[in-house]
């Protein structure tokens, strides 16, 4: 089916695949060059996508998916509409840690039409961390594509001792427990 | 003309002159230069252009401050001045006597709306506005010359513009007149934030409170209306008696309009400060008031022979003493002795935010008990730090001036020794949104001055954000942030050793409060650190800025007299205990036996019952301490921490695993000789002592050589090691180790 599933392909030799899912793919394509500038020790893959499901036709060629990246602009009411219904396309077993939220966009304070509030809401319903960053200055973008490295690595398994559903569990919010 | 190039066109001014001497075209004025010439004659060009701006701008203002007689301006005419001047005010703002005239103009009523508004809208300062023409335009604004919107858009840039006005005293003599502008429905939003902008305590009139009161009842809850009410009620509690709110964030619209993006722009270009310093500095620097700096010395004198003559003539004195009611302006505060002599009288200026800058100012508002000066100060702070906040507001350009902005805040607060909660409100609103890049030590650094309090909401807004940070950035982002989480515990134990030296009750805070407060800071650190070391295999430079945490958390309960003791989590214990260089195993032991030190202090203290302690270390510390020692000793003196360790999450291995390591000798292979984190210490030991021996034969040390090797290692600096193993350690009397051999080895 058209679901995409963490554990039904083998994964590649030390490397690492990121699938970002959002409505701007011009802002996509920027961090996807900015990650790829970064220093790493292990092989990335990026794969973009405007919603889920990805076409089946290609499904064969490609890898198996570490890290799935969901992009919200907060200008825009129609990308959270957008990841709303591309999530019921990603198995269950995702949510274990290798799925996360990126808001992008908080420069602009004055022009957000979605509130802050219903991301986060949306992170707590589905397990997952949310970031906020405003890819537009150059240095908040380097800042970010290190920081979606890193937690690629842990979600490859390039990290002994830590696993993704791990690492997830310890960004959680403390009123939960 | 030649004199004006010279002195305002700073470049090539020589080459300019050159081409108009040889070229007879570029005389006629107005520069009719053909296009087809050089590059060089667009930049003569720009400098004639330049020239024509200023000659316009002067023929727009001399035109304006004429048009009042004129019967019939023409529209055309009028049209373009109005183009020279706004073009002016874009490019370079304008001077400060251009001011009065255009005020004039524009509040009179004499021309069109659309003539007025753009006018008002052109009123860009170069440097400052002169009160006068303030003061004038206010006068007009009392006739009601102009219309409606024209006095409304006035008050808007008054607003805006308040930091530029130079001096600032007739203005606060015209308190009543703004005050009665508060009738009109359509201004009073901003006649109030006017108000609030220039109260002072004198201000503060019953009939002005009644009146409020009464256009509250009128029009409801207002938040402008709250903001003066709650306002005046910090300067006088006693007259203002309703119940007003808490605090809100904001209470007054952003009313900036035009004005503000074009003032930066010509800041930018004219490379001078931008409005954030220009705020800072504002209040501090008067260099016009020279000349009252002797009337003020005037004034000093007269107190002083009051207390001289205070015997001999009554009256006299009384006059005196009703003279020196006035206040001390504080643009002349220089010396702390002014300030002591003054500080019965001192006022505080108009702008807050120029007191961060001023230390002097900053001792008076620590001793002084006066509400409404923090109310004001954090007003002014959250604004200024919500508005110019680089990663949550794209087009601010300034992110340096936010930088330093941010570093004077956070000197502020080390000099006065407590937080802003302006502060700690920016932080929790604005961390979760936080990059980990912007700005990132000083915001860090501002973390370090949260307010101690006993509300656990610090958990879900400081913990959980930079939890999610932390973990997701690199390994100097973390050390940066545990260097700053130590630093705040040491901020807040601080603060209560201060509180209770002096007694004083603060509030909420009790014991029992802040130590689960405390607690819960530590237990913070210990699972970041745990994860942290894991995330970045046990790196050094990482561990050493957790050891320096635990470095204050040791000594809690006998340096800063707080009932708390926690022991580091073993995630953190065993990588110290296991660590690969020698400065980290150093901290650990110094640490270790500080903990000892405490808790053998608080046993006594408990045993002897010499003070009723409300709180007693549970069985579990202590518990967990020798579980600890245990493994210490065993793996730095005894070799037997495999055999020995208790703890759960410790080195126990059974002796079947420990024989298929295939190293001989067990039971003398792992102590402080063979540690890999002291083995540089011990070949470079047998080098000194066997210069010949190429094979280094580690067991040689033992008996007297151990002793020497002991000795050694405390010259090359472990002194941490040193006081552990006196502490610890018991040692057995030289003569039986003598005899025993190999005991100890």
């Amino acid at each position: 089916m058209a679901v995409l599933r963490p554990f039904d392909k083998l994964p590649k030799l030390n490397s690492g695949v990121l699938l970002f899912v959002g409505s701007d793919e011009e802002l996509q394509r920027r961090l996807a060059e900015t990650i790829l500038q970064e220093k790493k020790d292990f092989n990335i893959n990026i794969h973009l996508a405007t919603s889920l499901p990805l076409p089946s036709e290609r499904d064969h060629l490609r890898p198996r998916i570490d890290l799935v990246v969901f992009m919200i602009d907060i200008k825009s009411k129609y990308s959270l509409k957008n990841v709303e219904t591309s999530l019921a396309y990603v198995d269950a077993s995702y949510f274990l840690g290798k799925v996360c939220f990126l808001v992008t966009g908080v420069g602009r304070k004055n022009d957000c039409s979605i509130e802050t509030n219903a991301v986060c809401k949306l992170g707590e319903a589905y397990c997952s961390p949310v970031l906020f960053c405003e890819l537009e200055l150059e240095g908040v973008r380097v800042a970010t594509a290190q920081r979606l490295v890193r937690m690629l690595g842990i979600c490859a398994g390039h990290i002994p001792g830590v696993s993704a559903l791990s690492f997830v569990s310890l960004m959680r919010k403390s009123n939960d427990d | 003309m030649q004199r004006r190039r010279s002195s305002k066109t700073p470049k090539q001014p020589q080459h300019v002159q050159h081409k108009n001497q040889t070229d007879l075209s570029a005389w006629r004025k107005g520069g009719k230069i053909d296009s087809e010439k050089s590059l060089q004659y667009n930049q003569s060009a720009n400098d004639q252009k330049y020239d024509n701006q200023e000659e316009s701008l002067e023929q727009a203002l001399s035109y304006f401050g004429k048009v009042q007689d004129c019967v019939a301006p023409k529209k055309n005419v009028v049209q373009k001045h109005l183009d020279a001047v706004e073009s002016t005010a874009l490019k370079q703002g304008l001077p400060p006597e251009g001011f009065e005239i255009l005020l004039n103009v524009a509040l009179s009523g004499r021309l069109a709306d659309t003539v007025n508004t753009q006018l008002l809208k052109s009123l860009i300062p170069a440097s400052v506005i002169p009160e006068n023409s303030v003061v004038t335009a206010v006068s007009w604004l009392c006739v009601s010359k102009c219309s409606g919107n024209i006095q409304l858009l006035f008050l808007k840039w008054l607003i805006t513009v308040f930091d530029f006005i130079d001096h600032k005293e007739q203005l606060h003599a015209l308190y009543g007149f703004f005050f009665s502008f508060l009738q009109d429905e359509k201004l009073c939003p901003y006649v109030c934030h006017l108000l609030y902008l220039l109260t002072r305590k004198e201000n503060v009139k019953p009939f002005r409170i009644r009146i409020l009161l009464d256009l509250q009842a009128k029009m409801g809850m207002q938040s402008h209306l709250q903001a003066l009410l709650s306002l005046y009620k910090l300067f006088c509690p006693e007259q203002v008696t309703i119940t007003l709110p808490g605090k809100m964030k904001t209470y007054f619209k952003n009313s900036e309009g035009p004005w503000k993006a074009a003032i930066t722009a010509v800041r930018q270009r004219n490379q001078g400060p931008s409005p954030l310093s220009q705020a800072v500095f504002l209040g501090t620097s008067q260099p016009q008031s020279r000349k009252r700096k002797w009337n003020a010395q005037l004034v000093i004198p007269a107190s002083s022979t009051n207390t001289n003559h205070l015997e001999e003539d009554r009256e006299k004195s009384c006059f005196y003493l009703h003279n020196t009611n006035e206040s001390f302006p504080v643009e002349q505060l220089q010396t702390f002795p002014q300030l002591l002599q003054n500080i019965h009288r001192l006022e505080f200026p108009s702008q807050m935010g120029s007191v961060l800058t001023n230390p002097l100012l900053l001792h008076y508002m620590s001793c002084v008990k006066d509400e409404s000066i923090y109310l004001r100060l954090y007003y002014w702070m959250g604004q200024m730090l919500q508005e110019e906040c680089t990663w949550c507001v794209v087009d601010n350009p300034y992110e340096e001036e936010f930088k330093s902005f941010l570093e004077t805040a956070y000197k502020a607060e080390c000099f006065l020794q407590e937080g802003f909660s302006a502060c700690e409100e920016f932080l929790y609103k604005t961390l979760p949104l936080w990059d980990g890049f912007c700005c990132r030590s000083e915001v860090l650094r501002l973390v370090s001055w949260i307010p101690l309090s006993s509300f656990s909401d610090i958990k879900q807004y400081l913990f959980d954000p930079l939890a999610q940070l932390f973990f997701t950035s690199s390994i100097y982002f973390k050390c940066s942030v545990l260097e700053s989480l130590k630093e705040l515990l040491q901020n807040w134990l601080n603060c209560n050793v201060i509180q209770m030296d002096l007694e004083i009750s603060s509030g909420n805070t009790t014991l029992s409060g802040l130590v689960n407060v405390v607690a819960e800071l530590v237990d913070f650190v210990g699972r970041i650190s745990t994860v942290a070391l894991r995330l970045e295999n046990n790196s050094t430079f990482l561990l050493y800025f957790i050891l320096d945490f635990y470095g204050t958390v040791c000594d809690m309960y006998l340096k800063y007299n707080l009932p708390l003791l926690i022991m580091p989590p073993a995630g953190v214990f065993y990588p110290a205990l296991l660590s690969m260089d020698s400065v980290n195993l150093n901290q650990l032991c110094y640490i270790m036996y500080r903990y000892r030190t405490n808790l053998v202090a608080a046993k006594e203290n408990e045993l002897s019952k010499k003070k009723i302690l409300q709180f007693k270390f549970s069985n579990q510390t202590y518990q967990k301490y020798n579980q600890y020692i245990i493994a210490m000793v065993g793996c730095l003196w005894t070799s037997s921490a495999f055999q020995k360790d208790i703890h759960p999450q410790g080195l126990c291995m059974d002796d079947k695993l420990l024989s298929k390591t295939a190293v001989k000798e067990l039971k003398n292979s792992f102590n402080i000789v063979y540690h890999p984190a002291m083995m540089g210490y011990s070949v470079r030991f047998l080098q000194q002592i066997c210069p010949d021996d190429t094979t280094f034969n580690f067991k040689l040390i033992k008996g007297k050589k151990w002793d020497w090797y002991l000795e050694y290692l405390y010259t090359q600096g472990l002194k941490g090691l040193k006081v552990f193993i006196e502490s610890s350690i018991s040692r057995v009397s030289q003569a039986a180790r003598s005899k025993a051999g190999n005991v100890e080895a």
